[in-house]
């Protein structure tokens, strides 16, 4: 890699960005930026400014019943899934298979904790989109530091987005011991009766931020909240869902 | 902290994906209601054809749904995300069916579009605002070039015919254009949410 190398770089940056420089000059181009970190921060700064010009283009409703077709395509419409189980569960499969290498690199792990309890299945919970729990992450003091959804569909999934604010604005009220340096950190849903379940692990960044997401079975009769864990085991955050019991 | 009854729109674009992903009907059908206006608007600025725009935005959402395991939100919001592969899929339909994707007549309406800066637009969206008034401060030649090739994925070379300017004209109206927008931006990364 020479100056030269990036100089040339530089004079169709834009037309790269854009994705309009033609095959050979494009080959050329991002074959120099697998090597040369400086000029693929350039190319990625300037796509910004194409995804912006996009932006500007004003909304518009599509055709009526669109929705529905799409779900249709995708064998995702309610009516069409309740007579094709076998297809649906065999593409959810697929889906939730992906979806374990989607969100930023995490890993789903599942380990039971605590006393042994099968998970409890609540028939009511399956499939509806009233059973959506949300709550607040709070850290040890009691300070917001995210937010974790669960859904006890079927089938099931967590997503959680955490900001620990290493150093964000009010970092400094958290004091000087601060939280655990960015890393692996891990979600584990708490049940009633005491068991836990470790549901996924995945990596917050230098400043303490990330967003992770999950297939999980969520039983809402039993679960009452999740804890976020530092690689050492210590309680980052914690979270209460406030669920109506013996409905 | 509560449970049950929670709407879907209160839902994070990245939380609906996961869930659309793991094929949950209602979230799908949230995911699709959330941003098929974007998405449409997308399709039919750059290939002007109502059918061939739903095409589009259908298949966007197909690709949406398989692809949803490269989605990864440090490189951008779901929203940003999406109207990549939306444009992406117009550009390349656009191109398959017709030499030169504008018309000088679409060219000056969305740039007018483009231009335009309605209220609600502009307190919607900051960063867009910004964007957009850039845009309009731009020489008219500058803003023309940078929307044939932002918008409708036009080459320098097609740029320089549509014009009748040299190719190093065109190179160099769009490479002008992009460092002005581009500084629009700021330090921070910018996105649309």
């Amino acid at each position: 890699m020479t100056d030269r190398d990036c100089e040339r770089l530089r004079a169709v940056a834009e037309e790269l960005a854009l994705g309009i420089l033609p095959g050979h000059e494009r080959a050329e181009a991002i074959a120099h930026m697998d090597r040369c970190p400086a000029c693929r921060e350039h190319v990625e700064r300037l796509t910004l400014v194409g995804d912006g010009l996009l932006a500007l283009l004003p909304g518009s409703e599509p055709p009526a019943g669109f929705e529905t077709r799409v779900t249709d395509v995708l064998g995702l419409n309610r009516s069409a899934r309740r007579w094709q189980p076998r297809a649906v569960v065999s593409v959810t499969a697929a889906a939730v298979i992906a979806l374990g290498f989607g969100f930023g690199g995490w890993a789903v792990r599942t380990a039971v904790e605590g006393p042994a309890a099968p998970p409890s299945r609540s028939a009511g919970a399956t499939g509806s989109e009233h059973g959506l729990l949300e709550a607040s992450l709070l850290a040890p003091d009691h300070h917001p530091v995210g937010r974790i959804f669960a859904y006890p569909g079927s089938p099931g999934w967590v997503y959680m987005s955490v900001d620990l604010g290493h150093d964000g604005p009010g970092s400094g009220s958290r004091g000087g011991d601060g939280y655990p340096g960015a890393g692996k950190v891990s979600c584990r849903l708490e049940r009633t009766d005491g068991t836990s379940l470790r549901v996924g692990t995945f990596s917050l960044d230098d400043s303490g931020r990330g967003h992770w997401g999950a297939p999980a079975r969520v039983a809402p009769d039993t679960v009452s909240g999740a804890t976020l864990l530092a690689a050492d085991g210590s309680v980052l955050a914690t979270a209460h869902f406030d669920v109506p019991r013996n409905q | 902290m509560r449970r049950l009854g929670l709407p879907l729109g209160r839902v994070p674009d990245e939380a609906l994906l996961a869930g659309m992903a793991t094929g949950d009907p209602e979230i799908a059908l949230a995911f699709v209601r959330r941003f098929q206006r974007m998405v449409f608007g997308i399709a039919i600025a750059v290939v002007d054809d109502p059918q061939l725009a739903e095409d589009i935005a259908q298949q966007t959402f197909e690709r949406a749904w398989r692809h949803a395991q490269v989605y990864d939100t440090r490189r951008g919001s779901v929203r940003t995300w999406l109207g990549t592969i939306a444009h992406n899929l117009a550009v390349d339909a656009v191109r398959a069916r017709r030499a030169t994707p504008v018309s000088p007549e679409d060219l000056d309406a969305l740039l007018g579009v483009v231009n335009r800066t309605p209220e609600q637009w502009a307190l919607a969206d900051e960063a867009a605002a910004r964007m957009r008034a850039a845009v309009a401060e731009l020489p008219r030649e500058q803003a023309r070039a940078v929307v044939m090739a932002g918008i409708y994925g036009m080459t320098a070379r097609q740029i320089s015919e549509f014009e009748g300017i040299p190719l190093g004209t065109a190179k160099t109206r769009i490479r002008t254009a992009m460092g002005k927008l581009r500084t629009v931006l700021g330090p921070e990364r910018a996105d649309h949410d």
